[in-house]
């Protein structure tokens, strides 16, 4: 344990020191402006028009939540699949190439303590963009009345894509010795992992796949993004969160297999 | 204090460390020489628990490298060939880090980490980034981090490589300290890979020769030279190979 905030702490000590962490703070706090701003003018847009045709009764249904809350963090889960990667390729290629894996690898260590100071690291970084996303939110509790288990629950589900993300991109450093592959890597991957239903939506469309066979089940539960959208509902399950925890997991448990075999090339 | 057994490293067809086995006791200073792509640092690296050796043990400290990896790992200090640097951080913060890796208590810690930068003359940069220092301060940076933790066994892989003659002469110097008896009690034990002659001659009283993979010589230097001939005459017989070239470079 102690050796894993050894390596955590370390880790991120030296995104603070370059560039990299405070490049990707900002392209994220001015993306997430721009996107919160753009759901609220959206929803100022709709609530005038409703309000030009007299449709009071759809006036009903609109609320903060669904029409700026939930598509705003959609997108903020996008802007994610870009940023985190950023964050993550260095995580073991930077020790390869700075030939300090040597010193790791002959220390009193174990490869979980690695594997799990590195990920704790990029966790911490996900928090962060986290909290720092959780002002938006906040300025709507100052102006209106979101609901807050609703809100609550938002920003858990891209909390735990974040963490998704972390782990990917944490196993897809370990394989190479390329930052530049190591970014590709995990983005490609996230994205699958994300689009995965898709493929089961086209193919129950075109009845190749049909709707209820175990393959279309089966993308569905390992696409991200079913869970995030449930999760965004306030629908905080056990099925979903043991999906984030078993991806996390697997993840970690790759990297792990990854560091090891480089011992025994 | 470092026993191999018959160590043996197979890379695929190639066999590049067949069948070694020594023994070094405590206080021993170890010239481990030969030619570049001997097998030197694949031996260096079984030793140290970086690479698994494909057949054969190593036992540092008392502690089997494969049945106790932990405990004999801790027992090891390791310079390999390219110092395991963080460019991003400074002098002092690394030792720091590398003796929390290392499992040197809290309370000891800052006193280990100024006796490291101390023995090493590195006092004057503790604050300097490393990636801003000259080669010479970061090979002693290196040396720093493979003695913060005082380990009995100390493994130096081509120490001197890439230094200018007064850093050669610090750097050996050093070396020599860390083996010297303190209050009568025999320090580290070290062994050091090199191909530089005069080096061996300079520090290692007990030389091992290694060729193709194979140990060629194990003896006391001065047993090797008593016959009036030179370490260089020797390497050349032993490795069938021309080392004036070689020897330039020192």
């Amino acid at each position: 344990m102690r050796h894993i905030t050894s390596i955590a702490s370390r880790e991120l000590q030296s995104l603070f020191v370059s560039p990299v962490a405070y490049a990707v703070l900002t392209l994220f706090a001015v993306l997430a402006g721009f996107f919160f701003l753009s759901s609220v003018l959206q929803f100022n847009e709709y609530v005038m028009r409703i309000q030009q045709f007299q449709a009071f009764d759809r006036l009903q249904e609109v609320n903060l939540n669904d029409y700026v809350l939930s598509p705003f963090l959609g997108t903020m889960s996008v802007v994610l699949l870009f940023l985190i990667p950023g964050i993550t390729m260095g995580l073991f290629t930077a020790e390869k190439s700075n030939g300090t894996d040597e010193l790791l690898l002959t220390s009193p260590l174990t490869i979980w303590d690695i594997v799990f100071g590195k990920f704790l690291a990029a966790a911490l970084f996900v928090l962060i963009l986290v909290l720092l996303l959780g002002l938006f939110p906040g300025i709507l509790f100052f102006y209106g009345d979101p609901e807050i288990g609703k809100t609550g629950a938002g920003m858990l589900a891209l909390l735990l894509v974040g963490l998704v993300y972390a782990a990917v991109g944490t196993f897809a450093s370990s394989v190479t010795r390329s930052q530049v592959i190591a970014f590709f890597l995990s983005f490609v991957l996230l994205l699958l992992l994300w689009l995965l239903s898709i493929l089961a939506d086209l193919g129950a469309a075109g009845g190749a796949l049909g709707t209820d066979t175990w393959i279309a089940g089966f993308l569905r539960y390992v696409s991200t993004a079913e869970h995030f959208e449930r999760l965004q509902k306030g629908l905080i399950e056990t099925s979903d969160l043991a999906y984030f925890g078993l991806v996390i997991g697997s993840s970690l448990l790759l990297t792990k297999a990854a560091v090891e075999s480089t011992r025994w090339r | 204090m470092i026993e191999a057994r018959e160590l043996s490293k197979r890379y695929g067809e190639i066999l590049a460390v067949d069948h070694f086995s020594f023994v070094v006791t405590q206080g021993e200073v170890v010239g481990f020489l030969g030619p570049n792509g001997a097998g030197k640092t694949t031996t260096m690296r079984m030793l140290t628990g970086f690479l698994p050796p494909t057949d054969g043990g190593v036992e540092i400290a008392g502690h089997d490298m494969l049945l106790d990896p932990l405990a004999a790992r801790r027992a090891v200090g390791y310079l390999p060939e390219t110092p395991p640097l963080y460019p991003e951080m400074d002098v002092a913060g690394y030792l720091l880090y590398v003796a929390r890796l290392k499992d040197v208590p809290r309370s000891r810690r800052r006193e280990a980490v100024d006796r490291a930068l101390e023995r090493c003359g590195l006092t004057a940069v503790r604050r300097r980034v490393i990636g801003a220092l000259s080669k010479g301060f970061r090979q002693r940076v290196g040396l720093a981090q493979a003695i913060v933790h005082s380990p009995p066994v100390l493994i130096l892989d081509e120490p001197t490589v890439g230094l200018d003659p007064t850093q050669i002469r610090e750097i050996r110097g050093l070396i020599r300290d860390l083996a010297a008896p303190k209050d009568g009690e025999p320090q580290h034990t070290v062994i050091l890979s090199t191909h530089i002659l005069p080096e061996v001659e300079a520090i290692c009283p007990r030389v091992i020769l290694i060729h193709q993979g194979r140990k060629v010589v194990d003896a006391p230097l001065s047993q090797l030279t008593a016959g009036g001939r030179s370490l260089e005459e020797i390497f050349a017989r032993e490795t069938g190979r021309d080392v004036v070239a070689e020897e330039g470079a020192a």
